[in-house]
């Protein structure tokens, strides 16, 4: 029964099945409960462990543990922006940032303050702590008597599993002035000029980071205003209005690393999904076997 | 107000009760109700008595995923809000009295806890919630608008909150927020941050006893700090692999645990000055003594996830201490906590066994009679108590029939009113066997599980076909008006799960086509023109959450549950692009932007409906606009008959009948939507094609095109022309009925107060024709946004407990079939009144409108069916009187009183208005009860809700 095309072919002839097919299948999806669905649960848990694993925190003490990754980012079309990221676990412990004004000549350097440090993919790590505590409240001692129950387990797994790798696929889209009045802005030293901002996010398996360079539109402009709405990554030209003052996005740089182990984590997320949704699917087959009743 | 027309739900719910599977319960602080959310988004509100007795009472719908938490959301006792939230972000709140949504928001982010916490600022006091979930720290929300108002957050590690508490405090006047974040770290805000870390938390709570105490869970031990300096006093670690799901103090010296497979411990602490003084000296040593554990239910292998746990104590009379258990069966268990230990010694752990369970299914199959599904009269079967289930149905609203979908495999066409008539109301169609005439129709081999008739949402398909799909993989297509079988799909290798019509602008070959979908994550195009599927879609890996389409560029948009989309190109089957992430959210919603109205949700039936009713009543919005000012026109102007032929039909539907689940396993419970508007434009604009029968002699020749336009098809009208002999006519008169008034009388009938005045009830029967009800019907009410309530078949258990007691009468069901419509919640009562005075306006309006079948009618004056009407426009008044309020409810503020005086037992002016109501009937009228004045103050009344 581990081919889940073959049995379904099957079914329909199920109401016409003779008593001894019954027991058959009877006979398996017993063995799918007690056998199978462990195994499977088995499987899950070593993938989201090692995924979990990508994700731990430096904890205080056994910094030195977890190593220290440290990401070039640029691009080589432009040069204007160059950074240099360091990544401990999920935490950005140090940038240094390197911007080239485009009207002055003058290079900008900024760096994380000693005490900062930011945090990339928390709600990934949660969900995936989450799903794993799920995985583990069902360990080989306990006998799964319904396909229900074993469905049911399955969804809350999937729905953690889902969320997790959409914070990884999906960064969380900001506008202006929620990026401009994050903690971020106040990470580094020496502090950021009004005019400048950054924004650093995961997509995918890469690292970005974006600069935004500003200007201040006069009182009395000509220019009609239009706010622009949340987006990953605003375009030149966006407009927002902060602390009285309107503002006009002139230039965005985007650099890019490729994360190793933000690419495995997403393949891990990817493989547990898909083991999840065929032990649905095993499960699925026999769904008209359990709820079947004669006319 | 709900969108801003009258749509009245009545709920057959069948004799099986909806899934609910608990994930979260609340008791209120009166303890005479218990709110449950189910994992498929349903809340159910529970009456329960003094003795715990429990009665499940009605069920809220409008959440579309799984309940996170419930909370309350006011201070004071006579408004009853609750705050509700579910795992997508959504955040509801209700008025528990009436099931009323009073307010409605989503946000990003799932909230787990919610805590409420009323702010004094000044002397004013504001609702606060406390939110905690999946994103770091705490939200503060207000209680009211569900707006966000700030966050507490701390600087040191912020991450998820997993459980807090709320500290009050009498000697410092000052409150505290105590939290513990996911990683193990306890917070405080308002006085310190960061205390202390301990691992994998589940629960926190606070004692309210001594106001010392702090009470830590986690699932391998639970701990007992002080609430001052948070030292540690007391620490247990769990025995043989039980994991700890929560506890809470139930006493100064006392705590109740709770496993997560459901059982619960309760410890006696240690003497408090004894462990006090011993800080810091004997941790682990001394594990404090077991007084009780809670007996565990034998049954509960049927459970399909972990049950909840809750312990609540009454602040006010009576003083019950409750720990609370709901689980995936939709059962409630209460077992009252005793304040004293038992008599034996403590080495043995006495047993408490549990005070009162009830599941929801317990509390249908107790009902007599039982709750009555839609066409349960014709799905008995012989020799088997349970009749067959309903598993999907679609009603055709131009035919006035509902089609449904049987467990067996057959198919049944029946008249819609005419079988609900038969289950809700008594008459002398409860001799017929078989009644009403239907169809069946038998192809599949065994559950159907969906219907769909194409006709109805566009024109261009064949008014004969209606296709079905089932468990055994085929989707058949059918000629309804022959009840032959047109063809046989076998394309998918699943159980068929979906039939959607694809958009207007497809390419003519696609646009004869449904497209269907199964559970073997295909997708089809079945050509019914053809009679052959011109594509199939198959092997995605994940099942197909929702359908879009990109007809100029002949795309098929399949999105799947992991978020990924596949994009097909329907012409030549070919997969244009698989894509995911970002790119995969922007071309779904580039399909919005092109044709908004191709949106369907598939995952969810709650959703399918919430959609519908937002856009019916949107539609409804445009319609009135435009066909009310018609309709009022051609009455005033319209002098000569011929021009009543062109008058447009009403669109709109007086009836719409939903099906509805609240899980895919369910078999469907049927919603009547009655939209009181609808009703009275239908009857208004067909009296004004009816020819007066002043002005025109009864021609047979006039009055059967008049029949026939009411069957609204060209076919009918051709085939009726030919037969015109009043032999055939008076048979057709016998079988075909009038959709409105059939529609009406079942409403009126429904409405009506029954058993308040004998003289009038007789009258209802036998000149109006109306029946009465079997037993108290479940109404609904439907409030903004698309939320309902929905009153569950055993509300009327409660009701009549509730009236026993107030009157000091036995009383038995029968007693109270018409008190049942008015003594559930003022908005439900006000949207009563409204359609029972409106209707019954119109009717007195009409011409010798009566409900008596036109084969048996004696043809009562007019004159007499006119009085009959008036007192009905008079009688809702009467009953507010009479019905007590529900014990708690909302108090009557001097705004709302409808023609009732604050006490509403005065039995000098019941007696005066009754007298009028019985004058009436007896002597001629002098037509001046001014209809539109009482229209008027109802209108008045009607706010707010």
């Amino acid at each position: 029964m581990l081919n889940p095309q073959r049995s379904l072919s099957e079914l329909p002839k199920m109401s016409a099945a003779s008593q001894v097919e019954r027991a058959v299948l009877e006979e398996e999806f017993n063995w799918l409960l007690k056998e199978e669905v462990h195994a499977v649960l088995k499987q899950l848990q070593d993938v989201l462990k090692e995924a979990s694993r990508r994700f731990s925190m430096p904890t205080p003490g056994l910094e030195s543990q977890l190593k220290q990754e440290n990401f070039i980012l640029g691009s080589s079309t432009m040069d204007q922006v160059k950074g240099v990221l360091t990544l401990q676990g999920e935490a950005l412990t140090q940038a240094d940032i390197n911007l080239k004004v485009a009207k002055s000549s003058q290079v900008l350097h900024f760096q994380f303050r000693e005490d900062k440090m930011w945090k990339l993919q928390q709600d990934a790590r949660n969900h995936v702590n989450q799903a794993l505590w799920l995985l583990g409240s069902r360990d080989e001692s306990y006998h799964f008597k319904t396909g229900a129950e074993v469905n049911k387990l399955m969804d809350a797994v999937m729905l953690q599993l889902t969320r997790a790798r959409n914070r990884l696929t999906t960064p969380a889209s900001m506008t202006l002035p929620e990026l401009a009045t994050s903690g971020l802005m106040k990470m580094f030293t020496p502090p950021m000029p009004g005019d400048v901002m950054v924004n650093f996010y995961i997509n995918l398996s890469k690292l970005c980071l974006t600069v935004y360079q500003l200007h201040v539109l006069p009182p009395n402009t000509t220019k009609n205003y239009r706010p622009a709405g949340s987006s990953v990554l605003h375009n030149p030209g966006a407009m927002f209005e902060l602390n009285n003052n309107r503002f006009e996005v002139s230039h965005v740089h985007k650099v890019e690393c490729v994360v190793p182990w933000l690419n495995d984590t997403l393949v891990f997320f990817t493989i547990s999904l898909q083991l999840c949704q065929q032990l649905k699917d095993k499960i699925s087959v026999f769904s008209s076997f359990w709820n079947y009743r004669p006319f | 107000m709900s969108g801003n027309n009258l749509v009245l739900p009545i709920v057959l719910w069948g004799r099986t009760a909806p899934t609910h599977c608990i994930s979260s319960l609340l008791v209120m602080d009166n303890f005479s109700t218990i709110i449950t959310g189910c994992h498929d988004g349903q809340i159910c509100i529970w009456d329960m008595t003094p003795e715990l007795e429990i009665c499940p009472r009605a069920m809220l719908f409008g959440h579309t995923a799984s309940i996170t938490c419930l909370a309350k959301a006011s201070a004071c006792s006579d408004k009853q809000y609750i705050v509700s939230a579910s795992e997508n972000g959504e955040m509801c709140l209700w008025d528990v009295n009436d099931g009323r949504c009073i307010e409605f928001t989503k946000l990003a982010c799932a909230h787990t806890g919610i805590q409420f916490y009323q702010f004094t600022i000044g002397t004013e006091k504001e609702g606060r919630l406390l939110c905690n979930g999946h994103y770091p720290e705490i939200l503060v929300v207000d209680a009211t608008s569900l707006e966000v108002l700030y966050y507490l957050v701390s600087k040191i590690s912020p991450d998820w909150i997993s459980s807090m508490s709320i500290i009050r405090s009498h000697r410092t006047q000052e409150d505290t927020v105590v939290a513990v974040s996911v990683t193990g770290i306890l917070k405080v805000w308002i006085i310190t941050s960061e205390v202390s870390k301990i691992q994998g938390c589940q629960s926190i709570s606070f004692c309210t006893f001594t106001q010392s105490s702090l009470l830590v869970v986690c699932s391998k031990y639970w701990r007992v700090f002080d609430a001052v300096d948070y030292s540690l006093l007391c620490s247990v670690s769990s025995e043989n692999d039980q994991a700890w799901t929560g506890g809470e103090f139930i006493a100064a010296d006392r705590v109740i645990i709770w496993t997560e497979d459901g059982c619960s411990y309760i410890y006696k602490l240690p003497a408090s000055e004894h462990y006090r003084s011993d800080v810091g000296k004997t941790k682990e040593g001394s594990i404090p003594p077991l007084v009780y554990s809670i007996a565990d239910r034998l049954d509960k292998q049927l459970l399909i996830c972990p049950p909840v746990t809750r312990f609540f104590f009454g602040r006010r009379e009576p003083f019950h201490k409750l720990l609370i258990q709901g689980d995936s069966a939709g059962r409630l268990s209460l077992w009252s906590v005793p304040d004293n230990s038992p008599l034996q010694p403590l080495s043995t752990a006495a047993a408490l066994q549990v005070s009162s369970t009830i599941s929801l299914q317990e509390s249908f199959d107790k009902l007599s009679p039982v709750s009555s599904g839609i066409i349960d009269q014709l799905s008995a079967l012989p020799g088997q108590d349970v009749p067959i289930k309903v598993t999907a149905s679609v009603y055709i609203p131009s035919q006035g029939r509902l089609v449904c979908g049987r467990e067996d495999g057959s198919i049944i066409l029946v008249p819609a009113t005419q079988t609900a008539i038969v289950q809700l109301l008594q008459g002398e169609h409860m001799l017929r066997r078989g009644w009403p005439p239907h169809r069946t129709l038998r192809g599949h081999r065994n559950k159907v599980t969906c219907v769909l008739y194409p006709h109805q949402i566009s024109p261009r398909y064949d008014q004969r076909s209606l296709v079905s799909g089932g468990v055994d993989f085929s989707v058949i297509v059918w000629d309804i008006f022959t009840g032959e079988m047109k063809h046989i799909f076998c394309v998918h290798g699943g159980e068929i799960t979906q039939l959607i019509v694809p958009p207007e602008n497809c390419s003519t070959r696609v646009q004869h086509c449904v497209c269907s979908v199964a559970s073997d994550h295909s997708v089809g195009l079945l050509s019914l023109r053809e009679r052959k599927c011109i594509m199939l879609a198959s092997r995605h890996l994940f099942p197909i959450q929702v359908i879009k389409w990109r007809p100029a560029d002949d795309y098929l948009v399949v999105g799947c549950s992991d978020g990924s989309v596949y994009v097909w190109q329907m012409d030549t089957g070919a997969l244009d692009r698989c894509v995911m992430g970002i790119t995969a959210i922007e071309i779904l919603s580039a399909c919005d932007e092109l044709a908004p109205a191709t949106v369907d949700a598939l995952s969810h039936s709650a959703v399918n409906l919430k959609q519908a009713m937002t856009r019916r009543s949107l539609a409804a919005l445009k319609n009135m606009a435009t066909h009310k000012l018609q309709t009022l026109a051609t009455n005033l102007l319209a002098v000569d008959n011929a021009d009543k032929g062109n008058l447009p039909k009403y669109s709109h539907n007086a009836l719409v009948v939903q099906a509805m689940k609240t899980n895919l396993t369910d078999p469907d419970m049927h919603v009547l939507f009655f939209d009181v508007e609808a009703v009275i434009i239908q009857l208004l604009t067909e009296e004004a094609q009816r020819p007066s029968p002043i002005l025109v002699s009864p021609e047979t020749l006039q009055k059967s095109q008049a029949g026939a336009d009411k069957g609204g098809s060209f076919l009918a009208n051709k085939i009726f022309k030919q037969v015109k002999e009043t032999m055939k006519e008076t048979i057709k008169d016998l079988l075909e009925y009038n959709l409105t008034m059939d529609t009406a009388k079942l409403f009126m009938s429904c409405l009506h107060a029954w058993g308040l005045n004998e003289k009038l009830d007789g009258i209802c029967l036998e000149r109006l024709g109306m029946l009465r009800p079997h037993c108290p019907i479940s109404f609904g009410l439907i409030s903004r946004g698309g939320h309902m309530s929905l009153m569950l078949p055993t509300f009327k258990e409660s009701l009549l407990r509730q009236l026993s007691l107030a009157t000091g009468l036995k009383l038995t069901l029968t007693d109270i079939v018409g008190k049942g419509t008015y003594g559930v919640s003022r908005a439900v009562t006000t949207q009563h009144l409204l359609s029972v005075i409106s209707l019954a306006n119109t009717l007195m309006g009409m011409t010798n409108a009566t409900f008596v079948g036109e084969h048996m009618k004696k043809a009562p004056s007019y004159l007499a069916v006119f009085v009959a009407w008036q007192p009905l426009m008079i009688t809702p008044s009467i009953v507010v009187l009479e019905v007590p309020p529900r014990p708690g409810g909302t108090p009557e503020t001097p705004r709302r009183t409808l023609t009732a005086p604050p006490q509403p037992s005065n039995p000098a002016l019941q007696a005066q208005i009754k007298q009028a109501a019985t004058a009436n009937t007896s002597t001629l009228p002098t037509v001046t009860t001014s209809p539109p004045a009482a229209f008027h103050n109802i209108h008045s009344v009607n706010e707010g809700c």
